[in-house]
């Protein structure tokens, strides 16, 4: 369904996909996590099912559409991990597919240093959105801002550059 | 508000999906104390709403109570009042029936402890209208065989003589009556004396040579020489003593406390009060016994005026002086037919 589309009611271009592809790529994004967690730093480094988000809900531009991916998409990767309860992915890439989608339906996200520019951006966004929830119910005193993360975003920003380019092949023509 | 949600539909929802994700967590988060955070959160938001109930409840019900309900407060009070002073009297019949009781344990200690003479319990029930005069009325009386001349006294000591019977009653002369007198010695030196009431309250222990020694607090007991009270009773103690013409002024603080009494014992005989183990008093050098021969033989022996302070012809004074008390009390009762007291402790009763 996800795989559908839907026409935004301004003038931006709204991509479709062959069907399953969504689906089919959140889940390779979360195996391929999983996969690199096995490679310790790696995991760490990078956050495919949040670049997978920010993917499609910029060029979905339906910020519903968005939230619900990030939704389904976060808490797939809170139940495959153990490091958090199920939900704390959840909760911020539910915020980052509204943000992306409400992003992607006002500006271009087809250069590719408006892409970096978003990724680098929601990356923290996710990252201040997982600590304030970390905070509040966890009790779990989560930094908002380290150089790590900095680095860590830069390194994102930087893959969701090549990894988004890869990802337009699988636009339907019309 | 649908309007809203409508118009907002994108955040409405997010909003939602973020709140079901909260609760997801909630579920399954724990905070200390292993309670989850659902269960806390509901805890938290509840508890003012329960804490404002009761502060609620608290204060309704507190001007209920503290106003409207003391409606009927006024009503309560007096009859609560009534009811704090119907206990305070029954308190006091209750401790006045304690005390009752204290006392005739007192008198039934004594009265088993003397198995002989018989005696019988009576309590007082009047006392005299005169203040010049030292008189009870016990509720004993011809019914109960009672006569004249019977000793009265209390577990303390001598209280006075029956000098009128009645049916069911009877009179008694307290011995600090100043018609009243009774045959005495000092327990230590044995001198003889009559202790005889007077003006005031406290009897005096008259016949008593000026050279005699006499101390404050000595002890006064009854010689048995007036025929109505047993020997070696006690009387009481000297108060004060001090020289007169022709004999000692002697003040006698008396043993039972005569203002205060409630219940007393009669004697029915003059035999002498002899404890329950006579075996030990017999064999004593000192005992009551003992003694009680000795004065008796002394008594026999000895004759006319006497000046010695420590004999017993003490009492037997010269008849030109005084008539002593203790020589008309040694008549048998006998010879007396009207069982009338003789000399000083046989004075006339007080004509009722």
């Amino acid at each position: 369904m996800l795989s559908t589309g839907a026409r935004s009611d301004t003038n931006i271009e709204v991509h479709r996909y062959y069907a399953g592809t969504v689906l089919i790529v959140a889940f390779l994004s979360l195996v391929l996590q999983a996969f690199l967690h096995k490679y310790g730093r790696w995991s760490e480094l990078l956050d495919l099912p949040l670049l997978v988000t920010i993917y499609f809900g910029v060029s979905r531009r339906n910020p519903v559409t968005g939230m619900f991916l990030g939704a389904a998409i976060g808490l797939l990767q809170d139940a495959v991990g153990h490091a958090y309860p199920i939900g704390m992915y959840g909760i911020a890439k539910t915020c980052v597919g509204y943000l992306a989608s409400s992003v992607g339906a006002r500006i271009d996200t087809e250069h590719p240093v408006s892409r970096f520019g978003l990724v680098f951006l929601l990356f923290h966004f996710h990252q201040v959105v997982l600590a304030i929830t970390q905070r509040l119910l966890l009790n779990h005193p989560s930094p908002f801002f380290t150089l790590q993360l900095f680095l860590d975003s830069l390194a994102s920003a930087g893959l969701a550059v090549i990894l988004f380019a890869l990802l337009d092949r699988l636009r339907r023509t019309s | 508000m649908p309007d809203i949600l409508s118009r907002h539909r994108p955040l409405s929802l997010l909003a939602g999906l973020i709140v079901v994700q909260v609760l997801l967590l909630a579920f399954q988060i724990k905070r200390e104390h292993d309670v989850r955070l659902v269960r806390y959160w509901a805890v938290q938001m509840l508890t003012p709403a329960e804490r404002a109930g009761t502060w609620s409840f608290s204060k309704v019900s507190g001007v209920w109570s503290g106003y409207i309900g003391l409606r009927d407060s006024q009503s309560e009070n007096q009859r609560l009042k009534s009811e704090v002073e119907q206990l305070r009297m029954r308190n006091r019949e209750l401790e006045s029936r304690a005390a009752e009781a204290q006392r005739l344990t007192v008198l039934m200690n004594f009265r088993e402890g003397h198995p002989e003479p018989p005696m019988i319990p009576a309590q007082v029930i009047g006392a005299s209208a005169d203040p010049t005069s030292h008189i009870l009325f016990i509720n004993r009386g011809e019914r109960d065989h009672l006569r004249r001349n019977l000793a009265v006294i209390t577990p303390d000591g001598v209280v006075g003589k029956i000098v009128e019977i009645f049916p069911s009653s009877a009179q008694v002369l307290l011995i600090n009556d100043k018609e009243s007198g009774v045959g005495a010695l000092f327990a230590g030196t044995r001198t003889h004396g009559v202790v005889k009431g007077s003006a005031d309250s406290n009897p005096h222990m008259e016949y008593v040579q000026n050279d005699e020694k006499v101390q404050p607090g000595q002890a006064i007991v009854t010689s048995g020489e007036d025929r109505i009270f047993p020997k070696d009773l006690p009387i009481g103690t000297v108060e004060d003593a001090s020289a007169g013409n022709p004999f000692q002024l002697i003040r006698v603080q008396p043993a039972a406390r005569l203002d205060r009494l409630e219940e007393v014992l009669i004697l029915m005989s003059q035999q002498e009060l002899a404890p329950k183990k006579t075996e030990e008093a017999t064999s004593a050098p000192g005992s009551l016994q003992n003694r009680q021969m000795g004065a008796s033989q002394a008594a026999l022996t000895t004759g006319g005026p006497q000046k010695a302070p420590n004999r017993k012809s003490t009492v037997t004074v010269d008849s030109s002086k005084s008539k002593p008390a203790a020589s008309a009390a040694s008549t048998p009762e006998h010879s007396n037919p009207n069982n009338a007291p003789t000399g000083a402790a046989n004075s006339p009763a007080p004509q009722q």
